[in-house]
């Protein structure tokens, strides 16, 4: 089995998981994960497939060009082997709320400071919501925290970029309970 | 006095809803029984839903007092048949895993105060409050008597689905 990773955007209307899933159903592919969701005004849709005998996108041929002649646009990434499955991830998960009004530089500075101190994003998702004149960036992430590191780490990691920002930051670990 | 095998999903079984015991006989102190034997047996897990191993009745056992999220507020081993929560206030988001779903967690939110009714092994009629980790696990478990796994209360699977690290 071959892996690829398929990428769709286009204008958000009624339909279109449909329209694609029925092109890949034909054509034999097996979904794994993905991700589909409304942004802006678009809908962008995340899917990892696999084939048993494609190998790049010519195997696809034309089966695409529906998609495209209705305005969505199509990418397609062959993996390596391998690639389909995620490496396991240790640590405790923690949620990280960041909300303020709009300014440039939220979203790097705290994924800088992340980054820097090994933190693993696993989700992240931001949104501008507000009215015209007051417009306030939300943004929630879910990250693994390297082992030993606890709440009131990652709160003193962010804290001069809150005070910095004039933006709130929340940080709260989710525990991982064995029922 | 038995341990017995945890029924893994997708066993059918897992998702019936469970029938009220009518009469607190022999039969029904040998499922409490091996709830606990099987709960101990699985590293002292936090709990054990009857139609896990198999029985369709509503019984569960649940211990948090040797846990480390429960050690500290708990009411030790509840033997617990035909619970019925009365009350439940607050909320909290636990990264729930489940014996009869191995290697995946998911997030779910819950309250995180309870009232709950049952009877215990001697037929003595009981009222406790719950919270934290003990109000979860209790809730958790009585999900399975409805047939109901934390699969059914994820809200995203965007990431809330993970797998689980390796024990």
């Amino acid at each position: 089995m071959n892996h690829f990773a398929l990428t769709i955007v286009g204008r958000d209307r009624p339909g279109i998981v449909s329209q694609v899933t029925k092109i890949l159903f034909n054509q034999g592919c097996n979904l794994a994960d993905s991700s589909c969701s409304i942004l802006g005004g678009q809908f962008a849709m995340i899917l990892i497939l696999g084939h048993p005998e494609f190998t790049n996108l010519e195997s696809f041929g034309e089966a695409f060009k529906p998609l495209q002649e209705t305005d969505l646009t199509v990418a397609l990434r062959v993996l390596k082997p391998g690639g389909q499955t995620r490496s396991q991830i240790e640590g405790d998960i923690c949620m990280i709320s960041v909300y303020g009004s709009d300014k440039p530089g939220i979203v790097y500075r705290v994924a800088e400071v992340l980054g820097e101190k090994q933190v693993n994003i696993t989700d992240l998702n931001t949104k501008l919501v507000g009215t015209e004149e007051r417009p306030v960036y939300v943004m929630v992430i879910e990250a693994a925290l390297p082992e030993g590191v606890e709440e009131e780490d990652v709160n003193g990691w962010l804290a001069p970029i809150r005070d910095d920002l004039q933006i709130d930051i929340t940080v709260r670990i989710i525990p991982t309970v064995e029922l | 006095m038995a341990v017995r095998p945890i029924l893994l999903y997708p066993d059918p079984m897992l998702k019936q809803v469970a029938k009220s015991v009518e009469e607190l006989d022999e039969t029904v102190v040998a499922v409490v029984q091996d709830l606990v034997d099987t709960m101990i047996d699985a590293g002292h897990s936090v709990g054990v839903a009857a139609p896990q191993i198999g029985v369709l009745r509503r019984v569960v056992v649940v211990d948090v007092s040797k846990s480390k999220l429960g050690k500290e507020n708990n009411h030790g081993l509840l033997e617990m048949v035909n619970p019925e929560i009365i009350e439940k206030s607050g909320s909290t988001t636990m990264r729930e895993g489940c014996m009869s779903v191995p290697d995946y967690t998911g997030n779910v939110t819950r309250p995180d105060h309870i009232v709950v009714e049952f009877t215990d092994r001697t037929g003595q009629l009981r009222v406790i409050e719950a919270t934290g980790f003990e109000a979860v696990a209790i809730q958790h478990e009585l999900d399975h008597l409805d047939g109901m796994l934390f699969l059914d209360r994820v809200s995203s699977l965007k990431t809330d689905l993970y797998r689980r690290k390796g024990k």
